[in-house]
């Protein structure tokens, strides 16, 4: 086995990963934005929908999450007469963005709630709007008890992006598949201890990335201790 | 292309299945929380070397993907057991280990390093005010930790550890790359048959969110029930 010619190769196909990553995280940022403001607005329709929603990424298996997004795709572009066109990286993309929202909504929600009731009554009373109260007030404080929440769904975000092999998205996992097919599948306990590194490297320097953020904020934050979000792995 | 009729015969097939995923979840959640509860035991008496492998061993399983540590179990379980086979002289054939052995195996190594965080927080909400007291009173350590702490932590940890189970049940699913049956794998298998994937993996859907609902319910009913009224 070549480490040498290994590495290189399988970093190759990081470029994918890394962009799967990155829409994952603005598209889920954006989609657990409105996802939480219906949940704590409590719009009667609208807000039981947006807790489904909720549930139903946190509660199944991302894999299964992926394939239903792989599959549903089609079937939704058919009924609106749109052709199908849809890519597995597109379906990867949007499948995990879904995941990482409804995953982020469940961190930002407590973080919302956990702000001093004092403060929401002191907002309410001066006659703030909800955007104002969020943007001015409670957000702010809110970002210094979120961020360790944050940087966990992060780091299992990278996780699942392992995963979006399965619907045939050309990642570092399908790179590696390919290199252990071609060597005969001799060296398939190397191949995946060297992708072990490689994503122990990614969620390293995520990791490193929010504490950053963590330990900056935390300078202007009040005295709230940051409440540990769920601590437990997400698939 | 979405075919309500098939619905029904893929719920059935696809429920034949939950059965083996509980045992197996069982199974995990069980062990893992042994294996958890013995590294929080580590780190809370801080015992010297063995508390440095401990949080080595925590670092490196929640950076690496459960996906892959599954296939490093896969192609690297059989060969070292054989390998301590041959060292104790043992008669083995380790390859013929059945797949299921071996998702056991490396989801409880991934989940016991998350159930140790759990057991450690629990163990910390613990006022050592009521130790203290327990001493007073002349309690002995072993009395302490059966009448007084352990009440206090299982109470304590009863959300997380629900949580985790339907994390275990989740990770299972990524065990049809190595050709254990679970949910997931029985809708592939269900879909292959007949074409209808959508169906199939709806159904799926709806059976997960069933279980984490039904999951989430007891643990709400035991915590409440075995809640001290303060």
């Amino acid at each position: 086995m070549d480490l040498s010619a290994m590495i290189p190769e399988l970093l190759s196909a990081l470029p994918l990963t890394l962009a799967i990553t990155l829409t994952a995280l603005i598209v889920g940022f954006c989609v657990a934005l409105v996802a939480t403001t219906f949940r704590i607005r409590r719009i009667p329709v609208i807000s039981q929908m947006a807790d489904l929603y909720v549930s139903y990424a946190r509660s199944v298996p991302v894999v299964l999450q992926l394939f239903v997004t792989f599959y549903g795709l089609p079937w939704l572009g058919s009924l609106y007469g749109v052709p199908d066109f849809f890519s597995p990286t597109f379906a990867a993309m949007l499948g995990l963005s879904l995941y990482h929202g409804g995953y982020l909504s469940e961190v930002m929600r407590p973080a919302y709630l956990a702000v001093e009731r004092g403060q929401h009554d002191a907002a309410d009373s001066l006659g703030y709007s909800f955007r104002q109260k969020v943007t001015r007030i409670v957000g702010p404080q809110a970002v210094h008890i979120a961020l360790p929440g944050y940087g966990n769904s992060i780091i299992y975000l990278i996780h699942n992006v392992a995963l979006v092999m399965y619907i045939g998205a050309a990642d570092v996992m399908a790179t590696a598949h390919l290199i252990m097919e071609r060597d005969y599948n001799q060296y398939q306990f190397e191949t995946y201890l060297v992708l072990a590194v490689i994503y122990s490297m990614l969620c390293l320097i995520a990791w490193l990335i929010v504490r950053f953020f963590e330990l900056r904020v935390s300078k202007y934050a009040p005295k709230v201790t940051p409440v540990k979000g769920a601590i437990m792995a997400s698939v | 292309m979405f075919d309500i009729e098939v619905l029904l015969p893929d719920l059935w097939s696809i429920l034949d299945a939950v059965p083996q995923t509980l045992v197996m979840a069982f199974t995990i959640f069980i062990l893992s929380t042994l294996i958890g509860s013995l590294f929080a035991l580590i780190e809370r008496r801080q015992i010297p070397v063995l508390r440095q492998l401990v949080v080595a061993y925590k670092v490196a399983f929640k950076g690496v993907p459960m996906v892959i540590v599954i296939f490093l179990a896969y192609y690297g379980l059989p060969a070292a057991l054989q390998f301590i086979a041959s060292l104790a002289r043992v008669e083995l054939n380790a390859h013929a280990m059945p797949n299921w052995v071996i998702i056991i195996v490396a989801l409880t190594a991934c989940v016991a390093a998350f159930q140790a965080e759990i057991v450690k927080g629990a163990l910390n909400s613990f006022d050592t005010g009521q130790a203290d007291a327990a001493y007073s009173l002349g309690y002995k350590s072993s009395q302490l930790f059966r009448r007084i702490l352990l009440p206090q932590v299982i109470v304590a940890a009863i959300p997380d550890l629900a949580n985790s189970f339907m994390v275990i049940m989740k990770a299972l699913s990524l065990a049809f790359a190595i050709e254990v049956v679970d949910i997931f794998a029985q809708a592939q298998l269900t879909a292959a048959l007949n074409y209808y994937y959508l169906e199939a993996f709806v159904i799926a859907v709806v059976i997960y969110m069933v279980i984490a609902y039904i999951v989430t319910q007891v643990a709400d009913r035991a915590e409440r029930a075995l809640r001290v009224r303060t």
